[in-house]
């Protein structure tokens, strides 16, 4: 409420600036008369200088889409068409949309931020209650920005499914990795320890040394040590995608991801293992109106015709 | 409370307007014009006070009669609703129906039970206790695709949804092996129960101690 009614009033003061609001208080008569007069000419002369919007668009090679938000549902293990088997990780990729559109002329970037889940409106402070209220999207449990090129933007409200990834292709997840609390040098920092027997006096898991003598004196900063472990964002990359499910919106991926069940993973294109330009939906997978998310089979890798066992007789 | 006996007069006025109650819509007809909710909820206890006989038997019928047609598990809901709906009745008929939403916890069971259906539909799996005596024809991707028969004691059963595995005994060329397989694989072209052995326990890790002679199988 209190950031419509800002809007309103200072789009009203722009466009029919009202001399009782000037005249308030004359100490900031002449900042505030200079301000307004500013903000009146740009609105005037500067037409909208960006319309964007979701069309299907050429790929190139330096282009870069969005990211998705999911939540790591969990890990199971499946076998492919040829019987070999598959570790897999579960992602939900629940109900993300685009809730801002950050471009050069105002925040410096080209990026765009995306939100996923739901939240009540009790459970959201003010600021973020309206920022979502001035966009015009629906309350979302997570947001983050992923930054883009400028062929890449969509406009706020766009809804981002499961198939703006295809399956075979290679992605980077990035996650909270699970807390482990305050853990001993040897699980941290993978030091071998000391000798199980031999005479080793009471330093079978310790450190060691910390460094020299009198010269330098002193530990240096950085000294692997005992502390607190995990809890951290990590990010596993060249993950294989291997089968997605649009009526559900759920991606299964090879191996492991950071994290623990129900917290949020980004999912991103993978760096090093760049997909091929003309497979991947872009900006984004937008559906056809007459299609119904409901009905779609799952999606699986394309593992090839050839049997992989038979050829390496 | 001192506020209820001020109010009773009140209440005691509101009485008669209480319209002619029917079993089955004893919460939703009652329609209290423009009473405010402490009011409702005094009348409510008022009303019950004077017609201890009428209102009461009235409302144990509906709750038998609701208990009747729904299932047990409602029961508990129909007594709250009945008890409250004095007090949202206006609200109710505009709240759209509650759509049952998967939980996060749900969808890995969820998908399990699916692939377990489809793997069950390619191969149906028989019920495989610790103790049964299993034959098991397995096709082995890398070995040129033969077909390798394993046959032993089930020693223990792991559930995992679709990786659910059994760990099969034997005595091979005077070695005890001990191998497992996830029953829902499509590599396993075959399971077969020959027999089954009389054990008190889930797990039979002590076969290991024991003679190998509890473990061969011819």
């Amino acid at each position: 409420m209190a950031a419509v009614s800002r809007g309103l009033l200072s789009r009203i003061t722009q466009i029919f600036p009202i001399r009782s609001l000037t005249l308030s208080s004359s100490q900031s008569l002449p900042h505030s008369n200079f301000f307004l007069t500013q903000r009146f000419s740009s609105e005037i002369t500067g037409a909208p200088s960006r319309i964007i919007e979701a069309k299907p668009v050429e790929m190139s090679g330096i282009s870069k889409r969005t990211g998705i938000i999911a939540v790591k549902c969990g890990m199971t293990a499946l076998w492919d068409k040829w019987g070999a088997r598959v570790p897999v990780s579960i992602l939900w990729v629940d109900d993300n949309i685009v809730s801002q559109v950050k471009t050069v002329e105002k925040e410096g970037i080209f990026a765009l931020q995306i939100g996923c889940g739901h939240k009540k409106a009790k459970h959201l402070t003010m600021p973020e209650l309206g920022h979502f209220r001035g966009q015009g999207v629906d309350l979302k449990r997570k947001l983050r920005e992923f930054p883009v090129t400028e062929d890449a933007l969509l406009p706020v409200g766009t809804e981002l499914g499961v198939r703006h990834f295809v399956p075979g292709q290679f992605v980077d997840v990035t996650g909270i990795t699970r807390g482990k609390g305050f853990q001993g040098v040897m699980k941290r920092w993978k030091f071998k320890g000391g000798p199980a027997s031999h005479g080793c006096s009471k330093a079978h898991r310790k450190g060691g040394s910390t460094g020299q003598r009198d010269d330098p004196g002193k530990v240096f900063k950085g000294r692997k040590m005992p502390g607190r472990m995990g809890a951290e964002q990590r990010t596993v990359k060249n993950v294989w995608v291997y089968k997605i499910d649009p009526a559900r919106n759920l991606i299964w991926v090879r191996g492991q991801v950071p994290g623990a069940e129900g917290n949020f993973v980004f999912i991103k294109d993978a760096h090093y293992k760049k997909p091929d330009v003309s497979k991947l939906p872009f900006p984004t997978y937008l559906s056809p109106e007459d299609e119904d998310p409901s009905e779609l089979e799952p999606l699986v890798a394309d593992l090839g015709e050839v049997d992989p066992f038979m050829l390496a007789e | 409370m001192a506020t209820s006996s001020h109010l009773l007069p009140q209440a005691l006025h509101m009485i008669p307007r209480i319209p002619n109650l029917s079993s089955k819509s004893l919460g939703v007809s009652w329609f209290l014009p423009r009473a405010s909710s402490v009011n409702s909820r005094i009348s409510v206890s008022r009303v019950s006070l004077n017609h201890p006989g009428a209102i009461e038997s009235r409302k144990r019928r509906v709750i038998i009669a609701k208990a009747e047609e729904s299932n047990e598990g409602e029961t508990e809901a129909d007594l709250e609703d009945v008890a409250e709906t004095v007090e949202d009745t206006g609200v109710e008929e505009a709240k759209t129906p509650w759509k049952p939403r998967t939980k996060l916890g749900d969808v890995m069971g969820i998908l399990n039970k699916k692939a377990i259906e489809v793997s069950e539909s390619v191969r149906p799996v028989p019920e495989i206790r610790t103790g049964d005596i299993v034959e098991i024809k397995l096709e082995v991707p890398e070995n040129r695709r033969r077909l390798s028969i394993y046959k032993g004691i089930v020693m223990s059963r792991q559930n995992a949804g679709i990786h659910t595995t059994i760990r099969i005994r034997r005595i091979i060329a005077g070695i005890g092996v001990e191998i497992v397989f996830p029953i829902y694989s499509p590599n396993i072209k075959e399971i077969k129960v020959v027999s089954h052995r009389k054990v008190r326990r889930a797990r039979l890790y002590y076969l290991r101690d024991k003679l190998p002679r509890l473990s061969t199988f011819k």
